[in-house]
């Protein structure tokens, strides 16, 4: 059976303090339980949470989706948004961490990734060489998500076209877009269209996606 | 939350809670206050081929299926859409509330750590050696002959749906719920009907049950000639995938070969234009690598260990078919009718394990001088008689049904071993329900008691054998089970003996 690895990336920056990082973490907790409640799921997903701030942590290595512990996220009460360094990580973690296919053995899945932030990359020059990176790497699907009214899009738009914005910061639209996240993990499972189209699932409504 | 209604398309007052319950490919599914019954609304508008495909299915073939003969049978093998509604544009379809013995009842294990209960039974976690060995709860797992009862609905309700000339193009375990304690199964997601020539298709399918020719030419254009879209024949395949499935644990092409380093592309030829099977008697080349898969898709994983051939000649000659010689030849493959009489025949030849603890309780009968369970390992060590059944073509002459049945203790006889012309299944009379007659080992004999055979006659020995008396069933002997059109004469063969 092939894993499918999932790598969330998390700004927790300072700007996250306070509601916005209670209301990730409410968010995390659901989609691992929507996540466990699924048989497919059950069978397949691997995840890993990278949190980045002024720093960058592997908060979760990659693991089973039934053996995950979540601990609480934290953040610093200020501080940069290392985001750039956060690709750096990803990228190296998916070049050990994910198995390839060779003549003898099936590889895994192509890793999703995803990304969400509320601000902006404080390591600019960085991030744009590792945007670039990344967005040639194996990935299956780079879905990014920009909360709150300082997240800037045309960051986000370096690495991928799967853009959400969240016009909010509270536990309903965090919900809402882990609800989300667990469908688009779980979309493989699914029926698929006589019309060949790789749409996501359709987002939540309070989401407004840019595409 | 508040509460919607209109007035349905047959004139009926149609309820909703505005809250989703769930949301599928195309729909978004909302409970009636009631809970009796479920709205699913499409989200997208839905052309005008779409809703006179929705019209027929509420329409003419629910009259035709849900409502003829044995409609009380159909209804639980079915969960049909029986109304239409519309609302703010979307049309919606009123189907019944899924029975509740497809809700889990205990879920996980360790106190229902993956908090599953209350939920669907989603045919998935059945069908996963990874989440029966370690996440269903003990008393949602059910044994062999669950899978097998549950096997034997599926087929039957594809094959009434076919009957009628449809084709339900998206078979697969989220489309069907199954109830392995309960021994019960119901295929939903019936709005996708295909009438063949009438409405197309809207999908291909659920990766893992889409056939060979279907992945094989999803490149071209709907209505180029070539293309392969579902139809009867890709249901075929997808009724086999899920039997297969449900009875072993592993699904039938996912082995060893590996067609390209793109996992997308590898997963595309497996299933594909080099779809091959993993227990192909000649061909080794996909047998699954024991290095590479996660420990607990062991034992079942494993096909030197437990090969489909333990599930007895019958589903063995069936699988062939589906995935030797009908895999890339559609018309090869057994049709849900076949699959019914050979899994009905195969529930004959199960013997109880001799171990209590044994995961699947029963075991098809191998015949071998030495049996054991091929689960457990345990031995079977008595002697067992084996009843071949012949039956009359005129003129007192008995021709080989190639059916048998395994006798163990306190097991029934009945009337459709008794007549080749009788069948358990939706049409069997209650009278013919009931035991003709039961086997008991007494005094170190194996016996058969009569019940219900007024012409039971022990050729052997030329005595009649009255309701209420038995016959000892001694190796070579031949009991007469009935006289008439279609009666069958059974030779006892003892197996095992020491």
């Amino acid at each position: 059976m092939r894993r499918l690895p999932v790598y969330l990336l998390l700004d927790t920056s300072g700007s996250m303090a306070g509601e916005p990082i209670q209301a990730v973490n409410v968010g995390l907790q659901s989609l691992l339980s929507s996540l466990r409640s699924d048989p497919h799921a059950l069978d397949t997903v691997y995840i890993s949470i990278i949190t980045f701030d002024k720093e960058v942590k592997v908060f979760l290595p990659l693991t089973e989706l039934s053996e995950v512990q979540l601990e609480e996220v934290t953040c610093p009460k200020s501080g940069p948004t290392h985001m750039g360094e956060a690709l750096e990580v990803v990228s190296e973690k998916v070049k050990n961490e994910v198995k390839l296919s060779s003549a003898e053995h099936k590889g895994d899945w192509m890793p999703l990734l995803f990304i969400m932030t509320d601000g902006k990359p404080s390591d600019l020059m960085k991030y744009k060489v590792m945007a670039n990176k990344i967005k040639n790497e194996n990935f299956g699907s780079i879905i990014a998500c920009g909360a709150g009214p300082k997240a800037k899009e045309e960051y986000l738009k370096m690495i991928t076209d799967n853009i959400t914005m969240l016009d909010h910061m509270d536990s309903a639209s965090f919900e809402a877009y882990f609800k989300w996240v667990s469908d688009i993990v779980n979309q493989g499972s699914k029926s698929a269209g006589v019309a060949e189209d790789l749409d996501l699932p359709p987002a939540p409504k309070e989401i407004n996606i840019v595409i | 939350m508040s509460t919607l209604s209109v007035i349905s398309q047959k004139g009926k007052k149609i309820e909703w809670i505005d809250k989703a319950i769930g949301s599928g490919t195309m729909k978004d599914v909302y409970f009636s206050p009631d809970k009796s019954y479920v709205v699913g609304f499409y989200r997208n508008k839905l052309d005008a081929s779409s809703k006179d495909r929705l019209n027929s299915i509420v329409g003419v073939y629910k009259t035709k299926i849900i409502d003829g003969p044995n409609g009380d049978y159909w209804r639980n093998l079915l969960c049909w859409p029986y109304d239409i509604v519309e609302h703010n544009g979307l049309t919606g379809i009123v189907v019944p509330t899924y029975q509740r013995h497809f809700f889990f009842m205990h879920g996980s294990v360790n106190d229902d750590m993956l908090g599953i209960k209350g939920q669907e039974k989603n045919g998935k976690w059945f069908a996963s050696a990874k989440n029966q060995n370690r996440f269903l709860h003990e008393k949602e797992k059910g044994d062999l002959l669950s899978y097998l009862r549950i096997s034997i609905l599926l087929s039957r309700a594809l094959k009434r749906i076919h009957a009628a000339g449809l084709a339900h193009s998206d078979l697969s375990y989220n489309n069907v719920l199954i109830d392995p304690e309960g021994k019960n199964a119901s295929i939903i997601d019936i709005d996708g009907l295909v009438v063949p020539g009438k409405f197309a298709p809207d999908v291909m399918g659920t990766p893992d049950f889409v056939a060979p020719e279907v992945i094989m030419t999803k490149h071209l254009p709907v209505n180029d000639s070539n293309r392969k879209l579902p139809t009867i024949l890709t249901d075929r395949y997808a009724l086999s995938v899920l039997i297969y499935m449900y009875l072993l644990f592993r699904h039938p092409l996912k082995g060893r070969k590996i067609h390209d380093t793109d996992p997308v592309k590898d997963e595309e030829l497996s299933m594909g234009a080099k779809a091959l099977f993993i227990e192909h008697p000649t061909d080794r080349s996909n047998k699954p690598n024991l290095n590479d898969v996660h420990p607990s898709e062991l034992p079942y994983i494993d096909v030197d260990k437990m090969p489909y051939t333990i599930l007895g000649p019958y589903l063995k000659e069936l699988f062939d078919r589906a995935f030797i010689e009908g895999l890339h030849n559609p018309q090869k493959r057994p049709t849900s009718n076949e699959w019914e009489e050979a899994l009905v025949k195969t529930v004959d030849l199960l013997q109880p394990c001799q171990n209590s603890k044994c995961s699947h309780k029963w075991f098809v009968f191998d015949n071998k001088l030495s049996p054991r369970c091929p689960y457990c390992g345990t031995p079977y060590t008595d002697a067992l008689p084996v009843l071949n059944f012949y039956s009359s073509r005129g003129k007192g002459k008995f021709l080989s049904d190639n059916a048998r049945l395994m006798v163990y203790n306190n097991q029934y006889l009945y009337r459709w071993h008794t007549n080749r012309l009788v069948h358990p299944n939706e049409r069997l009379s209650d009278e013919d329900k009931k035991p003709a007659g039961y086997f008991v080992k007494h005094r170190g004999n194996w016996i058969l008691v009569n019940q219900n055979l007024p012409e039971l006659y022990d050729v052997t020995n030329k005595v009649d054998i009255p309701i209420g008396k038995h016959v000892v069933l001694d190796d070579n002997i031949q009991v007469l089970l009935e006289k008439g059109n279609g009666g069958r004469l059974a030779h006892v063969q003892m197996v095992n003996k020491r």
